[in-house]
């Protein structure tokens, strides 16, 4: 019955394409969700420089740049306080950390023996478990593992196995995620408690 | 239906206009709220998940590479989520998968709106495995390409198309076992 077939089909699609009514409150609930949210606020120069925040800075490239920032930074800072010494460090701190902290490679590894497919998802791939950069491989035994290039910093991550089970790594300290309470680890790249 | 970029209210937002928002979800919410209902067997399901999604891409729009592109990331962003409600609520031993007492308490809530056609093809869909129900509505609602749909899933074409064709023999299967009944 090919010419059915196709017609099945066809219907099929054509019935799935109906709308779907949504509750009446459904723009409502996202928006209030959303407005519970930290804004977007694209800063200024100085906003930035004077919120505390990582900074990376490609050694060449951006070099100069980091250096006419840190020059200004001081200046103003100096400018604006009677004494260096009561300045809040905090921007300070962020502007002036010696050597700036490079990614890491960091391995994940998680004994899984009945998976078909182990990703690791994070706040660094955007909790994405189709990032190809973090795709485990088997390694045998059950084994599987990947290794990434992270960010400095304290991030929180996941394994998600068979595209669908999410296990936090039971090697490493674990994270709550307060919005969805899904298991979470968390790792710090970069600092002295690694 | 996107009649105009979405980089413009995208832009507007990241200035802290958080009403532009609204623009996007009107924009998208209709169109991927079939999707997701079709994914997840209900719309109790489906709203969570799309409004979960609406919710981490307003989280995340500073990360949105291509703000033209608005809908392709946020529809990215809510199929990772209908995986993640589905497993959840499988989990939960909740699932709609071969729950016939529970789609049948399901579609008799809302017996107007809804034919008995396409009662028959939501409780065909909800019988497909997740991965097959996924490329089937990708390729099918969604009409997407199987390249697309590869880069979407992170599933290679082959193993898409292998996905679609068992999904249209078993919805082919179920639903003329329900026409010849």
């Amino acid at each position: 019955m090919p010419e059915n077939d196709e017609l099945n089909l066809e219907q099929i699609s054509r019935e799935l394409r109906e709308p779907v009514a949504l509750d009446a409150s459904f723009d409502a609930r996202v928006m209030a969700g959303v407005r519970g949210l930290p804004r977007h606020v694209r800063r200024g120069v100085w906003s930035r420089l004077t919120t505390p925040r990582t900074v990376k800075v490609r050694p060449l490239s951006w070099a100069a740049l980091a250096a006419a920032l840190v020059f200004v930074a001081g200046v103003a800072a100096l400018a604006a306080y009677p004494s260096a010494g009561e300045v809040s460090r905090r921007p300070v701190v962020a502007l002036f950390q010696p050597t700036p902290r490079a990614p890491q490679r960091v391995q994940f590894v998680i004994v899984a023996p009945s998976a078909r497919k182990v990703a690791v998802v994070g706040d660094f791939n955007g909790w994405d478990p189709e990032h190809a950069a973090y795709q485990a491989l088997h390694r045998g035994g059950g084994v599987w593992s990947v290794t990434a290039q992270l960010p400095a910093g304290h991030h929180r991550y996941s394994f998600v196995v068979d595209d669908s089970v999410w296990m936090a790594d039971p090697t490493a300290p674990r994270a709550i995620d307060k919005d969805y309470g899904l298991p979470n680890s968390a790792i710090v790249v970069g600092g002295s408690t690694q | 239906m996107e009649s105009s970029s979405d980089a413009p209210i995208v832009t507007r937002v990241l200035r802290g206009d958080v009403e532009a928002y609204a623009d996007l979800v009107g924009r998208y919410r209709d169109r991927y709220a079939r999707y997701a209902f079709h994914m997840l067997g209900n719309r109790e399901d489906a709203e969570e998940a799309l409004q979960d999604a609406f919710t981490r891409a307003y989280r995340s729009l500073a990360r949105c590479e291509d703000p033209d592109r608005f809908g392709a990331w946020l529809f990215r962003i809510l199929v990772n989520r209908c995986r993640t409600v589905g497993a959840r609520r499988a989990r939960r031993s909740r699932t709609f998968v071969a729950d016939e007492a529970a789609l049948l308490d399901a579609s008799e809530e809302h017996p107007a709106e809804r034919s008995a056609w396409s009662e028959e093809i939501e409780r065909a869909l909800a019988r497909l495995r997740p991965e097959q129900r996924e490329a089937f509505l990708l390729k099918y609602l969604e009409e997407l390409g199987y390249d697309e749909m590869s880069r979407l899933t992170g599933a290679g074409v082959s193993a898409l198309k292998m996905r679609v064709m068992r999904a249209c023999e078993r919805l082919r299967e179920l639903l003329s076992e329900v026409y010849s009944a």
